[in-house]
């Protein structure tokens, strides 16, 4: 069990820096969640606490052990890999035990930890079995068993779930969370899925080219992001951005005024913002004076809830409507938007001005 | 119908590649079992009265055995550092991606043998090694080696990369990772390599013409005595011949699963 913390971390590849100063701290038993779209450094993060890419610049700890030049053998953490790195000339058994063999614990002790494991992860029947002959869910498993097998200071997982299929994603998902939990390990889990990251996370790293964005609870990146970036990849569909334009002291959308809560006037400069207004912050309305009536183009039902796509003034929005609104492509729907929840953001930078003024941290 | 044709065509082909292939080997076989003077006979019998003389004379003139056991010391000799170097050689080249060493590796192989004779005449004159078995085995390592190295190579590179990482994170130390990891992985290139090393080395002469005195000798350098000033004895030359070649072809052949499989570069799936 072990804190593992990135001081001024940096990490080029060549001429191209693709980590430009890191710092963050996770506290000893997280699990904690770094998500952001390819390249954007998670996997490399991951990789350095492990010892697989070197460190250019600043320090990595795990506890308080500084471990920039200690080599992956000695950091006494374990890693489960995106495809799943199991060893093709050895039997599930020996997959488990070879770790264990590495650190010279008495045969005794490997067979009471191979039996435990295996039965955690229900992988006893296939214990004489080769990889190959397991299916990429059992293989999963095994890799997940090799890593709790050795007790380690830390977990690394490295997009373990992406080669499996959609509903053995879900299945695995909530296995992974309940026993990873219950080991109270910490854990560093990389993924570019934000459902994943949603569901698993303590806390949620959102990372872009190599800089994080914003590090919270899941509430806390859902309904407090701190810029465009993560408000627009949390959350699914995403979040509706909509370019406003001053107009004295009110936003303008189009021709509309819009009465934006109080304090959205007090923080904001310049001429232009953007509205973010998630697909669930719409509903339709029977006031058709105050709606803003949408060109629906496609719906797609799930069965508890539609998404309804369309156009409202010029502008593609994705609304989230009940199941039992009765809606068909070609329809005028009339919607009203719960500005109360709605987020604004500054044009140039994209950091948030207001943050929706009724959610809860 | 035309793919039946093309099928045909290609066997044809197949066959008369091999015929070319197979001509000079089997002339050399049926040779070594005719009297000495058919066997430059003009034009060429096919048919003739067998005989063993040939045989019979190399064995008596000759110290065959000898010579044989030379060839096989020095070839398995120099498989073996061949193996000892090139192993962990390969390992590394593939782990690190630093490809120049193998690079310089492969250039000294296609350098002509020539090149080091003299100098290494000089060498072992000096160590006092010229006709010593020593001397052929570490220079036949220049043959060896980088036959190894490179056959391994493609070996090495086709195991994914995250099994190594995993063994490392796993807590292992590098060589222990080539031992119990990559070598069980690349058995099939191994395989290859070995028979590989072994026939260049049992088939390579000029260092063995040069280095190696009456008593250490190799076959390949011995079959030379045969081809004199005046008369060349062609019918204890063919036995010979015929007697050289045997070895590495049984080899071959009892691996040969294994060879051809090995030669279209294993993909090995983690």
């Amino acid at each position: 069990m072990a804190s593992i913390s990135f001081d001024r971390v940096v990490k080029r590849f060549g001429d191209v820096t693709v980590v430009p100063e890191l710092s963050l701290e996770i506290p000893d038993g997280e699990f904690i969640v770094f998500v952001g779209p390819s390249g954007c450094g998670k996997t490399t993060l991951l990789r350095m606490i492990a010892g697989l890419e070197r460190i250019d610049a600043g320090t990595v700890r795990i506890g308080d052990e500084i471990v920039n030049e200690v080599p992956p053998a000695r950091r006494n953490i374990a890693m489960v890999f995106q495809d799943y790195a199991l060893y093709p000339h050895m039997s599930v058994r020996q997959n488990l035990s070879f770790g264990l063999e590495n650190q010279k614990l008495p045969s005794a002790e490997i067979d009471r930890r191979v039996a435990q494991v295996a039965a955690m992860l229900q992988i006893e029947p296939y214990l004489d079995r080769r990889p190959k002959a397991l299916s990429g869910g059992q293989r999963q498993r095994v890799a997940m068993g090799r890593a709790m097998v050795r007790q380690p200071r830390a977990f690394l997982f490295d997009e373990p779930l992406s080669n499996l299929d959609a509903k053995l994603r879900v299945d695995v998902r909530g296995e992974i969370k309940k026993l990873f939990h219950e080991l109270r390990t910490t854990t560093v889990f990389v993924t570019h899925d934000q459902v994943e990251a949603m569901t698993m996370a303590d806390r949620i790293v959102v990372l872009q080219k190599g800089v994080i964005q914003q590090v919270g609870t899941p509430a806390e990146v859902y309904n407090r992001p701190a810029n465009l970036f993560v408000a627009g990849f949390i959350g699914t569909p995403t979040m509706n951005f909509i370019p406003l334009k001053r107009s004295g002291a009110q936003w303008r959308w189009g021709e509309r005024l819009l009465e934006l809560p109080q304090h959205a006037d007090a923080s904001t400069t310049g001429t232009g913002a953007v509205l973010g207004l998630r697909p669930e912050h719409w509903a339709v309305t029977p006031d058709a004076e105050q709606a803003f009536p949408m060109k629906v183009e496609i719906t797609e039902p799930l069965g508890s809830d539609t998404f309804v796509f369309g156009e409202i003034e010029g502008q593609r929005i994705v609304a989230r409507v009940g199941a039992d609104v009765p809606v068909v492509p070609g329809d005028l729907l009339p919607l009203r938007a719960d500005l109360e929840r709605a987020h604004l953001f500054d044009t140039a930078t994209g950091e948030t001005l207001l943050r929706a003024a009724s959610s809860r941290p | 119908m035309s793919e039946k044709w093309v099928d045909r065509l290609s066997h044809l082909q197949l066959a008369m590649v091999a015929l070319v292939v197979l001509a000079p080997v089997a002339w050399m076989v049926l040779s070594s079992f005719k009297p000495s003077s058919e066997v430059t006979a003009y034009p060429p019998k096919l048919l003739f009265s067998a005989t063993l003389d040939n045989y019979r004379q190399l064995f008596s003139t000759t110290p065959f055995a000898r010579y044989a056991l030379n060839s096989f010391l020095v070839s398995a000799g120099s498989t073996l550092i061949g193996l000892l170097l090139g192993v962990p050689a390969a390992f590394a080249v593939s782990w690190s991606r630093i490809t120049w060493p193998a690079t310089v590796t492969l250039m000294a192989r296609m350098a002509p043998g020539t090149l080091f004779l003299l100098p290494w005449y000089l060498l072992f004159s000096k160590l006092d090694l010229i006709g010593s078995a020593w001397a052929l085995i570490l220079t036949h390592a220049v043959i060896t080696m980088p036959i190894v190295i490179w056959v391994l190579l493609p070996f090495y590179d086709s195991v994914p990369r995250s099994i190594f990482e995993a063994a490392q994170v796993d807590g292992c130390a590098p060589l222990r990772i080539l031992m119990r990891i990559a070598l069980p992985l690349v058995m099939p290139g191994l395989t290859v390599a070995s028979i590989l090393a072994f026939v260049y080395s049992w088939n390579y002469f000029q260092f063995a013409l040069v280095l190696s005195n009456s008593d250490s000798k190799t076959l390949v350098a011995a079959a030379f005595n045969f081809i004199g000033e005046g008369a060349t004895f062609w019918g204890a030359l063919m036995a010979a011949a015929t007697l050289i070649a045997l070895p590495p072809l049984l080899l071959a052949f009892a691996v040969q699963r294994r060879l051809v499989s090995g030669l279209s570069i294993g993909a090995v799936k983690g």
